[in-house]
């Protein structure tokens, strides 16, 4: 009878460790990509207070539903949309859909403001001498939420499209209108902040 | 491109171009009008630093080192 007991046993002792062992392969997986998420996060709201919360809100959260992680698809996509739906949650801001405003400025318009602005035609160098960090940093928090998580996903986090469908819940198609827009507003807002009213 | 405009056309594609999402036709399209026009080649040239300069400027601060603690502390302890 104990002999039966402990055969019956020994396979949950198996599954538990296995499940043990997969547990701490996910949290490390997931660990090392804290910087890739954190440097993502960090656009996504306003402050690096904000986005040490989250930070913290999403790998309690992550670590707590690994099951629900799908082996081989894209963890740091998954941590991702973990991170952008705490946002939500949190009511830093309101999921809703952008205004539906005109595109002011074509995709020319930086430089066209900077050769405009007495400085002559820029090239490359010239992005690097006649733009700030500051610029760019403000001017990307100028960009409205909708358009800046395409753009920050996008551009500074090298997620594809159907990626950032995915971590932000929306059809591919807006993910290339927001983006396309959101990349349009940035330059103008850096425009704005490099040469302000100059024409 | 449109007769009309070729650059304001070449500008609308300056975007899905250098995310390379366009046809070949499109590409091919865009390709001989830059070719031709320095006007439009420059602009697309300043876009593609300017895509390579927000990424660098933005990566400059890097994750604390005191979050990066706090994150591992919140791991299942080890049975």
């Amino acid at each position: 009878m104990a002999r039966m007991s402990e055969t019956t046993r020994e396979p949950d002792a198996r599954r538990i460790a296995t499940d043990a062992r997969d547990r701490v392969h996910f949290e490390e997986d997931a660990l090392a990509l804290s910087d890739q998420v954190y440097r993502v996060a960090r656009h996504l709201v306003g402050s690096r207070e904000e986005a040490e919360d989250l930070m913290q809100e999403t790998y309690a959260r992550a670590f707590r539903s690994w099951r629900s992680f799908q082996p081989g698809t894209n963890l740091r996509a998954w941590l991702l949309r973990i991170l952008t739906n705490l946002n939500i949650d949190r009511g830093r801001r309101q999921q809703r859909t952008p205004d539906l405003q005109p595109l002011e400025e074509g995709d020319y318009f930086l430089y066209n403001k900077l050769e405009a602005s007495g400085g002559g035609a820029p090239d490359e160098d010239r992005v690097v001498e006649r733009l700030s960090q500051n610029d760019v940093v403000s001017a990307l928090s100028e960009v409205p939420h909708d358009f800046r998580d395409v753009v920050v996903l996008v551009d500074i986090g090298d997620f594809t499209y159907a990626d950032t469908a995915q971590i932000l819940d929306i059809p591919i198609g807006t993910v290339m209108s927001r983006l396309h827009r959101g990349r349009r507003a940035l330059k103008q807002a850096m425009a704005e902040s490099a040469v302000g009213g100059e024409s | 491109m449109t007769a009309s405009d070729p650059c304001a056309h070449c500008e609308e594609m300056m975007q899905p171009y250098l995310d390379r999402v366009l046809t070949d036709a499109e590409r091919a399209e865009a390709e001989t009008h830059l070719d031709e026009c320095a006007y439009c080649r420059k602009r697309y040239r300043f876009e593609e630093a300017l895509r390579q300069f927000v990424k660098q400027i933005v990566d400059v601060e890097p994750m604390p080192v005191e979050l990066k603690a706090k994150l591992a502390n919140l791991r299942t302890p080890l049975q």
